[in-house]
């Protein structure tokens, strides 16, 4: 832990309920006297710890305190005396993770939007800064879910109903973690036993609790944040005001200000976590896998050490999820199958759903032994599966010393309460389980008594007997094997050849070349080495060589607009301006659509923030690296961009009544708002430089003004989406007016119409080939405005902006030669160097000329007539797709569904299923972040493109 | 593109010289998809085809049309659409293609087409000389009408109002059990989901159930009879006159739907069928044909292959399955109508034969609808409704040259051409 356990002790002696020194209650006449607090527990088998444990051993209890823990030996005299021969003695379990609050026992759940509660009629969305969040008490923060400076202690209390069930259980004392918004303050860790709330908090304050929340969308109309990408923004800016603000007291040592400086007391709290020397500790609740590694990404970046609460589904990408250095709790939930009524409604579950239903009980495991510490919550579990999930996990590999530590040690470290709890050692609170038997961890094991501070709480044999009956129906089963494989094992490149030697292909390539026949391609270190007659001499001895056989070899197709591998919402669609947000955040490295695209032939894609703002997020160009993670995945050289939106999306023309009122509502507005913002990131930038030189005070970073002022000084592109001629040549000029140049019009379907104008500024036109009529705004798109935009000298490329039309992106191309008569070679370029140009990429990318990487696409017939098929493609010199070995991996997965649903079968009919909750029954049928987000394909053609994630 | 404006205008001024008897010379004919005469000859008198061949008799005064560097195709017909109906996708106004209603069999498609909607000369342009128009909307929507995708009113382009009543097959899916809204107490079990099924399929019987007894009723007082225009309106699809189109994509939909077909002996024809390759042999066996709808739709499931969708007409042609391609129906789509020779030719590559996605584009559709004796093919006594192309009709780089509905020279011109050609020639603007 990272955080200094004397201060925390220290602390503790401080307060009014300390636990060291526990008084004697002396009661007044006529109250019920109290008895001598002296207690012996005689014969039982006491774990110490994990690691030691004390066969027929003697532990006496002193007000509450363990006083001796011994084989054997005397019973000093006036100790009540506890016969426990055949029993074995635990030190109490603690729960790290119990939410509280207003989303109890909620684990976030990224997967599904919340339901839409109506709470404002009327909001005005302006700018970030406008106004503090209207839905706090007290001093504001600026969006709503920043609320760092909570302290659930102030209104704890004591939860008597579920405590009773937690104690019954085995466990002694929780973390109550709050449960709302991003940045979510602090909880206590106190005692679940019963009497006066002050003496049960053992620890008032244990970490800073932050989540990727998306609180804003459970607005209505939603507010910032309402997407996860806003979620990680708001993180970012929050952490970014609290050095600020440092910065400016330091600032105002110097040249002190007859105004108080009184920053917000949530930033203060958050300087304490950013604190170098003695740093409070954070944890974060990424609510999806992989975003656990964004979490620790986001650690370096800010320099704090998050506990990070997994979600369950880390098998989805273990070494992306999980780290070595870092202390991990996990829920014990797991998906339940149900009796499904037909046959034929297996056909309806996926292989996806299977997988996570079989890897479930082997996860703890997974991060026991790929972490620095696991331990366990009960929260999004009901507790009556919790001993069923347990025991599955330990017959899934958790070791039962590692169970027991992740009940106890672990968690009393990462809460830095391990000086009280935890163990059963000489000085340490006597909170105790008790079990029948010789171990917790056995079949028929049951809790016999739970001890808190000294205080025994029993549970009568009866109740044993029917929770036994019912325990046995689930414990008899046999430790399972996993069938199910994981999803990485097999999302991998095919072959990474030192180098490569393609021979006897048509070469299209994209150059000034045109198409060559007769020649060779040499890659060697992922580059095209050479291109020429015959380089069989040039190859290395070991090359690989590919006899093309007359068939067609293209640069790898680039797709200038895609939104296929993102997670979460698409667009941070409440504020007008959003160009805090990054999709780089969010790039979803497991989507299958990165298969399904390479299948195309597709090696690079611009994956852009919606329409649904003027001023829109980050994108990130990637590049499809099946197998790596999102950050493996990004184009590392490419420039960065920014998505910017004209038009009906803009301005709310679609998205029903309610939304009138934020500004724009007019293309008037449109050009307005552009105004202001570029205005004020030169300005800011002025303040910047100011401060720069001594001139004056530091200023706040502000993420959205800080994207805004690197278009204007040339380090980040536009890409903007818009439609009709006349808001294209007004933004053109408005961009002009500032110096800037425009990158790429994005579908800019009337762009034929002012052909001339784009060509002349230098902004790329990047449309879809034959979209029109979806909306008012596309009535006058024409399926000739590629060539059209081509002949004036306008850089074009076709776009998919849909994860269906990005699998045939060459069949696109082919538009260009029949609408407009393009020649076949420009028609290509359409999506290979002309969308490279528009990306700034087309130095490394899109065109086959040596120096430039080796992402190819192999074709098995001309790349633009029907017949034709992508056979293999490759990125970085590394083959990604081969016609034959994708469809063989596609055969293994179905295998493996048809293997699991019969063990899924198997498992029903043994009742082995018989254990689980209603709630775990429903969860087999949620899909995670990653894989939720193939489902609900999104497209910036949409109307609304602010509705969630489903399109026509 | 000027060439081919003008070329158009000359077929309209020498159009009527030639209403008698003309012969079409290309270099290739695709009569039917598995017959065709390169180069060859098409001898079309009154509207109506005559002969065909490598060439053919030439009557006397007969006029010549020589398209020596085209190929000429049937029309192509689109198996569904909401051409007509449905203009601009985002706006309300200008959208009639689903009217509200569980059960509204007597709505008829074909009264609301607007014969000078945009979307439709689009169509047409890249050869697209018919399409079945749907309602949809509820379980069972009402009836679809065979269009001509050109004429000046509605009863002009109506070539058959009443071809298939449509239903809608209820979903099977299992879905995750959660409230559908905040207030409601719990969430909804797997047995209630199943129960749920149930009773919707019930539901459908009992409603064919009360059609059919309306029928007897009516059979057996005829002349005093108070018609229901709902239950007129399906006595045809009872009787087996007009095909009952079920939309189902899922396996376990398709499924029930053959089986309740079966039992009721309607005729049906399988439309949307994501999944009926699954069934192919079963659809075949049964000759029940199938409008593929999903070439362009992602796999189901991420276990699925890639190409999925891709193959599956392949498998379905494969089986004996007479398959249609169309687009999904709806408002999206309409505009997109002019693709559909490309999703027939996107399942060539993955195991189609060229034949059997021609057919899927011509004389299937044109059996479903019920006008295979004039349509679908270019064969003696059928209609002069065809179209010349610069190349192979599925190829992407061949463009429709030429179009003929009954002999009639028929426009390619559409507010595309039009704006193509407007803005072609804007003069270079002067530098600001």
């Amino acid at each position: 832990m990272a955080f200094n356990i004397l201060t925390s002790i220290a602390l503790t002696l401080l307060l009014p309920f300390s636990l060291v020194g526990l008084e004697r209650k002396f009661t007044f006449p006529g109250e019920k006297p109290v008895g001598l607090n002296l207690h012996a527990l005689i014969g039982a088998d006491v774990q110490v710890s994990p690691d030691s444990r004390i066969r027929g051993g003697v532990l006496l209890i002193r007000d509450g305190i363990i006083e001796t823990v011994r084989k054997g030996g005397e019973i000093p005299a006036g100790y009540r005396k506890w016969d426990m021969t055949g029993k074995t003695i635990y030190a109490g379990f603690i729960d790290p993770y119990l939410l509280t609050g207003a989303n109890a026992g909620k684990l976030l759940d990224l997967k599904h939007d919340h339901h839409v509660v109506a709470t404002a009629s009327l909001s005005f969305q302006g700018t970030p800064s406008t106004r503090p969040d209207p839905g706090e008490k007290g001093p504001g923060f600026e969006v709503s879910g920043v609320h760092p400076e909570r302290k659930g202690s102030e209104s704890f209390q004591p939860a008597e109903g579920s405590w009773k069930n937690l104690r019954q259980h085995g466990f002694t004392a929780v973390h109550l973690a709050p449960s709302e918004g991003i940045m979510r303050g602090t909880g206590p860790c106190v005692l679940l036993g019963e009497g006066n709330p002050n003496e049960l908090i053992l620890k008032e304050e244990v970490a800073q609790i932050l989540a990727f929340d998306p609180v804003g969308k459970q607005q209505s109309p939603p507010v910032y944040p309402n997407s996860l990408m806003g979620a990680l923004a708001v993180t970012r800016q929050a952490f970014l005001d609290a050095i600020h603000a440092r910065e400016k007291s330091l600032y105002l040592l110097r040249k002190p200000s007859p105004l108080p400086d009184l920053p917000h007391p949530g930033i203060r709290r958050l300087q304490e976590v950013l604190d170098k020397k003695n740093p409070f500790p954070v944890w974060v609740e990424p609510g999806s896998c992989l975003m656990e590694s964004r979490a620790l990404s986001l650690g370096r970046e800010f320099g704090f050490h998050p506990v990070i609460i997994a979600t369950g589904d880390e098998w989805r990408r273990p070494d992306l999820a999980l780290s070595k250095n870092h202390a991990y709790v996990s829920p014990l939930r797991f998906p339940a199958l149900s009796k499904l009524p037909d046959e034929e409604d297996w056909e309806q579950i996926s292989l996806d759903q299977l997988r996570a239903w079989d890897h479930a009980p082997g996860n703890p495991s997974l991060i026991s032994s790929r972490t620095k510490s696991l331990s366990l919550t009960t929260t999004g579990l009901s507790l009556g599966e919790f001993r069923r999930n347990l025991l599955q996990a330990i017959g899934r590999g958790l070791p039962e010393k590692k169970a027991l530590a992740a009940l106890t040690t672990n968690p009393a470290r990462i809460c830095g309460i391990e000086s009280f709890v935890g163990t059963l050692e000489k000085g340490k609170l006597a909170n105790l389980v008790v079990v029948n038997g010789e171990s917790y961890f056995a079949k028929d094991a049951m809790v016999s008594s739970t001890w808190i501070k000294g205080v025994p709480y029993r549970y009568p044999s009866e109740n044993h007997e029917k929770a036994k009956a019912d325990d046995n129906a689930s414990a008899e089963k046999e430790p399972e094997k996993r069938t199910a494989r994981f999803p990485h094992a097999d999302r991998k490149p095919v072959e990474s050849p030192s180098s490569a030697l393609f021979t006897g292909f048509k070469l299209w390539t994209c150059s000034g070349k045109g198409i060559l026949s007769g020649h060779d391609l040499l890659v060697k270190g992922g580059k095209i080495a050479a291109i020429g007659p015959n380089l069989r001499a040039k190859a290395p001895k070991d090359c690989k060589i590919i006899p093309g056989k007359g068939m067609h070899l293209t640069p790898g197709i680039i797709d200038c607009h895609s939104h296929s591998m993102i997670l979460g919402r698409v667009n941070e669609s409440t504020l007008p301006s959003t160009s805090m947000v990054r999709i780089a955040d969010v790039v979803n490295s497991e989507s299958i659509n990165v298969e399904r695209q390479l299948a195309g032939g597709v090696t690079a894609c611009n994956l852009l923030h919606g329409s649904a703002n003027p001023i829109g997020g980050q994108n990130a160009v990637i590049k499809l690296r099946l197998g790596s993670g999102p950050d493996g995945m990004l184009f590392e050289k490419a420039p960065s961009g920014i998505k910017f939106a004209l038009g009906e999306n803009v301005k709310q023309a679609n998205w029903g009544d309610k939304y009138v009122t934020r500004f724009p509502q007019t293309r008037m507005g449109v050009k307005t708002f552009f105004t202001n913002r570029f205005t004020a990131a030169r300005q800011y930038g002025l303040r910047l430089g100011q401060a720069r030189q001594g001139e004056g005070p530091p200023v706040r970073k502000n993420l959205e003004l800080e994207a805004i002022l690197e278009i204007i000084r040339g380090e980040r592109l536009i890409h903007c989406h818009s439609y009709r001629q006349d808001e294209i040549l007004v933004f053109l000029r408005t961009m002009e007016s500032f110096g800037v140049r425009v990158a790429s019009l994005q579908h800019v379907l009337e762009g034929y119409k002012v052909a001339d104008e784009i060509a002349r500024h230098g902004a790329g036109a990047s449309t879809f080939s034959d979209w029109w009529a979806y909306k008012f705004e596309v009535y006058d798109a024409i399926p000739y405005a590629g060539a059209l935009m081509h002949e004036r000298g306008c850089v074009v490329s076709f776009n998919s902006d849909s994860s269906d039309h990005a699998r045939r992106m060459n069949m696109e191309a082919a538009k260009a030669v029949k609408y407009g008569g393009l020649s076949e070679v420009e028609a290509l370029k359409f999506v290979t160097l002309n969308p490279a140009k528009q990306l700034g990429i087309d130095e490394w990318v899109g065109s086959l000329e040596p120096g430039k990487d080796a992402d190819l696409a192999l074709w098995s017939t001309n790349p633009l007539d029907y017949r034709t098929v992508c056979r293999q493609t490759w990125i970085d010199g590394v083959l990604y797709h081969e016609i034959k070995q994708t469809r063989e991996r596609e055969a293994r997965r179905s295998a493996e569904r048809t293997e699991l649903i019969t063990k899924a079968q198997k498992s029903l009919g043994d009742g082995k299923e018989d254990g689980a909750g209603e709630e775990a029954r429903q969860r087999f049928f949620r899909y995670s972040l990653e894989t939720a987000c193939d489902l609900h394909p999104h497209s910036c053609r949409s109307h609304g493109c602010n509705s969630k994630g489903g399109h026509r | 593109m000027k060439k081919s404006f003008l070329c158009f205008l000359a077929c309209l001024l020498i159009g009527p010289v030639l209403a008698g008897q003309t012969i079409y010379r290309a270099k290739k004919i695709q009569a039917t998809p598995s017959l065709s005469f390169e180069p060859g000859e098409l001898l079309v008198v009154a509207g109506k085809i005559k002969a065909i061949g490598k060439s053919v008799k030439a009557p006397k005064g007969c006029k010549v049309v020589d398209w020596k560097d085209l190929e000429i195709y049937p029309g192509l017909i689109s198996p569904g659409s909401s051409l007509g109906l449905a203009e601009i996708n985002a706006l309300r106004p200008t959208r009639d293609e689903s009217e509200v209603g569980t059960h509204t069999p007597d709505v008829e498609a074909w009264v609301a087409i607007n014969p000078d909607s945009e979307l439709i000369p689009v169509a047409r342009a890249n050869g697209v000389t018919h399409s079945l128009v749907a309602p949809m909307g509820g379980m069972v929507s009402g009836t679809s009408g065979l269009i001509v995708l050109d004429g000046w009113g509605v009863e002009e382009m109506t070539v058959r109002p009443k071809v298939a009543l449509h239903l809608w097959w209820p979903g099977h899916s299992l879905g995750l059990p959660q409230p559908q809204a905040p207030g409601d107490a719990k969430p909804k079990s797997i047995q209630e989901q199943q129960r749920e099924r149930r009773r919707v399929i019930r539901e459908l019987d009992e409603f064919f159930d009360q059609a059919e007894a309306y029928a007897r009723a009516k059979a057996a007082n005829p002349g005093k009879f108070d018609a229901v225009p709902a239950w007129e309106a399906m006595l045809p699809a009872l009787g087996g006159k007009m095909p009952v189109m079920i939309h189902a994509d899922e396996l376990r939909q398709i499924k029930a739907a053959v089986e309740w077909a079966g039992k009721r002996r309607y005729r049906v024809i399988l439309s949307g069928g994501r999944d009926s390759w699954k069934l192919a042999d079963t659809l075949a066996q049964k000759k029940i044909p199938v409008v593929y709808r999903h070439v362009f739709t992602a796999p189901r499931h991420r276990n699925s292959p890639h190409d999925q969708q891709f193959r599956a007409p392949g498998i379905l042609a494969k089986a004996g399955v007479p398959l249609s391609i169309g687009l999904r129906l709806g408002g999206w789509s309409a505009a997109n109508q002019r693709n559909l020779p490309y999703h027939a030719s996107q399942a060539v590559a993955h195991g189609l034969t060229r034949s059997k996605a021609l057919a899927s584009i011509t004389i299937e559709p044109a059996r479903l609808c019920g006008v295979a004796k004039r349509l679908g093919t270019l064969e003696a006594g059928k209609d002069a409704t065809f179209i010349a192309t610069s190349g192979d009709l599925l190829d992407i780089r061949s463009s429709v040259r030429h179009m003929r509905i009954m002999g009639r020279a028929t426009s390619l011109q559409s507010r595309h051409t039009r704006l193509y050609e407007r803005y072609g020639d804007r003069p270079e603007p002067k530098p600001r």
